[in-house]
């Protein structure tokens, strides 16, 4: 046990104090929430500043509706974010359009609206500018636009339809989505919110799974490389030194984590409030005490399921060259859960989620995917759990036997079949 | 011998890998409190024999004892290896390096460097402690890698080749530390292939060829199985007829001197009236085999037709 307990001291303290650990630790979340600030920031700026846009009306009655409607659309300071400039038509209305492109192109002008005449045509309103990326201002103008274009239908039809009818009429008709957990507890929650939210954590729980089992198979690989092995071994079991290589680069991971868990605590404390006030409830839930405590458990059993098999890569490789290919297949069973987040999350009660979460090989995303985004049976994560933890017990042993003659083999790589019989012993 | 008052005792120890028979049925009794050499070619499985000793490897059949214990976590615990492999962490820092291989020996971190502080001050390191080891020089490095082995007092040294590598000047400072640690009661268990330095470090050798023990027992017993019947020329002029000299089994040149073996019977004045009519003696001298002639006769032809 003392031995255990200096090697895992080691693993640990030797990668904790590296400033890496460190830099990595604490910069991702402050890129994060910097990623987010910027973008704002950003965003801010760029709807501070009025846009101008033409109009090249074919119909010749859009105009009116269109400016008033687009006038609606206010920036912060109260200003209006739009300014339209109503270019009579010479010629056609392609003409007139192709003549107004230098001044898109020097930035003059936002963009260009064009109307054929005929308002039911198919195609017949379209918008020039140099990006057509920006979601928001494309949907205040086609809402203008809409309003103006409807009346003028509205009209044709010798329908008589005052402005405020109008407005009623064309009123979107929005679902909002309730989550039912428990019953007279569902609460108001987006797909996006779930998703992304989700993902997230997903992402990390990836990233850190990846991270931490490559670290392990490293370590064995420049003990091996280092020609340190056999030292280490003339002192102790290979079943110790795989173990506290283990267990400690495991806490090293944990540490990481509770420093994640706590600045999300944190923000949770600071935030909260606002989020309530917002009703941004959903944000909360994400990040409730219980899904951080699964975020946890997942995490150990994937690392351990995961770490072992890491192990065995660097115990019969003599390079991180020959280790690649050896380490593909594990990569892939890491990333097909995380490509189908999308899936899993739209689907979490469907056969192929329930099954995939109860593969150890995929439990440790999928089952915590599930978990984040509706609570399912007792019984499946019990289950799930249960059959973690009786693979990783296997795999230690297979590995254990993997490590025992690995380690002082240098020379050829053995064939995965040798492998697998090392492995049964 | 008593098994009990053995360091270590080999019983038919077996080790193949694949079709390759490594270790072919070694037996040995290594006694307490001695230098112990264990001989052999490269590839003849001192190596395997050791790490079977340490647990490292575990033998197909046959059994290990170490000091009347069945090989394992205790025998790992009494026993201080200097593999021939041998590393450090690169990027660890040097009296950390020797506190962690003398704590997993069993040794609280504290014990252990402060052990280690004091062997690092003998041997002339005392202000590399806080560097990283990859700033030492190799021969630094290899006395970092000696302490290592050293740390927590052994019962048992295992050094396998302990002197590869080193410059003369190491190589007389670990001498010294071997004499030291066996007159303070270490068994010691030195393998090499350098004859000479075996012949001068050890009481006892066992002499390993393809995985097989072809010569055991006290160093002097050894030399005299093989009897006085060597001879020690040194002369000017053409040596070619030393070889055609009937009663004559070999000559070795070592360039200043010639070490000649007699077939058992002949007479070494025959030689020697022989030597004085066609050259200038200047030395001949009667005397025991050296443990590379030994080696050469048991092993020699073997290996270069393996």
């Amino acid at each position: 046990m003392h031995k255990l307990l200096m090697v895992i001291r080691r693993e640990y303290l030797e990668r904790i104090r590296k400033r890496s650990f460190w830099l990595g630790t604490l910069l991702l979340p402050l890129l994060m929430v910097g990623l987010v600030v910027v973008q704002l920031l950003l965003a801010d700026v760029e709807t501070g500043k009025q846009r101008k846009v033409a109009l090249v009306d074919g119909t010749g009655r859009l105009a009116a509706t269109f400016m008033s409607k687009l006038g609606e659309e206010k920036n912060k300071d109260g200003a209006s974010s739009y300014s339209v400039e109503v270019v009579p038509v010479k010629g056609s209305v392609e003409e007139t359009r192709g003549a107004l492109e230098p001044r898109i192109l020097s930035g003059d002008l936002y963009g260009v609206i064009t109307a054929g005449d005929d308002v039911d045509a198919t195609s017949n309103f379209r918008f020039y500018a140099r990006s057509v990326g920006n979601v928001f201002a494309l949907k205040a103008l086609q809402r203008a636009l809409r309003e103006s274009v409807v009346g003028l239908r509205l009209e044709k039809s010798h329908l008589d339809v005052g402005a405020e009818e109008l407005k009623k009429l064309l009123a979107p008709v929005e679902m909002e989505s309730f989550e039912v957990k428990e019953q007279g507890q569902a609460k108001k929650r987006g797909f996006d919110e779930a998703y992304f939210g989700t993902f997230a954590f997903v992402m990390v729980l990836y990233m850190a799974l990846l991270l931490y089992g490559v670290a392990v198979m490293r370590g064995i690989l420049e003990e091996k490389s280092n020609r340190i092995m056999e030292v280490l071994l003339g002192s102790l079991t290979p079943d110790e030194l795989m173990t506290g290589k283990i267990l400690g680069i495991g806490l090293v991971g944990l540490t990481q984590m509770a420093i994640y868990i706590a600045s999300v605590a944190l923000l949770r404390l600071y935030v909260g409030v606002a989020a309530l006030q917002a009703g941004w409830t959903g944000a909360l839930d994400t990040i409730s005490p219980s899904k951080m405590a699964y975020f946890c458990i997942f995490f150990l059993l994937g690392y351990f399921l995961y770490t072992s098999m890491f192990a065995a890569v660097g115990a019969v490789c003599n390079s991180e060259q020959e280790a690649q290919n050896l380490q593909s297949p594990l990569v892939m069973c890491l990333v097909v859960p995380m490509v189908m987040t999308f899936f899993f999350v739209a689907n979490p009660d469907s056969p192929a989620a329930v099954v995939a979460s109860l593969i150890p090989l995929f439990a440790p995303m999928v089952m915590f995917m599930r978990i984040m985004i509706l609570t399912p049976p007792f019984w499946q994560i019990a289950l799930s759990i249960l059959l973690l933890i009786v693979t990783i017990y296997f795999f230690f042993r297979g590995v254990g036997r993997i490590f025992r003659i690995g380690v002082l083999m240098y020379g050829k790589r053995p064939t995965v079949p040798e492998i697998l019989k090392w492995a049964r012993g | 011998m008593h098994p009990l008052e053995s360091a270590v005792s080999l019983r038919d120890l077996v080790k193949t890998f694949g079709s390759f028979r490594a270790v072919d049925g070694i037996s040995l009794e290594i006694p307490r409190g001695i230098i112990f050499g264990l001989i052999g070619p490269n590839g003849a499985g001192k190596t395997t024999t050791i790490r079977m000793i340490l647990d490292i490897l575990r033998p197909d059949s046959g059994e290990v004892r170490v000091f009347g214990l069945p090989s394992g976590k205790q025998v790992k615990d009494k026993t201080g290896y200097l593999p021939e492999e041998r590393g450090l962490y690169r990027k660890t820092k040097v009296l950390e390096m020797l506190e962690y291989q003398g704590a997993i020996r069993g040794a609280s971190p504290a014990q252990a460097r402060r052990e280690a502080a004091g062997w690092l001050d003998r041997l002339d390191l005392g202000d590399w402690k806080s560097r990283k080891v990859e700033d030492l020089s190799k021969g630094m490095q290899q006395k970092v890698q000696f302490i290592g082995a050293i740390l927590g007092k052994p019962e048992l040294l295992i050094l396998d080749e302990p002197f590869s590598g080193l410059d003369p000047v190491n190589q007389d400072v670990f001498k010294d530390l071997m004499l030291e640690l066996n007159r303070g009661g270490a068994s010691i268990i030195f393998s090499t292939h350098q004859m000479e330095t075996a012949e001068r470090l050890c009481k006892q050798i066992a002499l390993i060829n393809r995985g097989r023990v072809v010569l055991e027992g006290p160093l002097h017993q050894v030399k005299a199985r093989f009897g006085k019947n060597s001879v020690l020329v040194e002369f000017d002029g053409d040596a070619s007829f030393l070889q055609t000299l009937p009663g004559v089994a070999r000559v070795d040149d070592y360039g200043g001197y010639r070490e000649v073996r007699l077939q058992n019977g002949a007479d070494p004045q025959a030689v020697l009236r022989a030597a004085v009519e066609r050259v200038i003696v200047r030395r001949f001298e009667i005397v025991e085999p050296t443990l590379h002639n030994i080696f050469i006769e048991q092993v020699g032809g073997q290996t270069h037709h393996a």
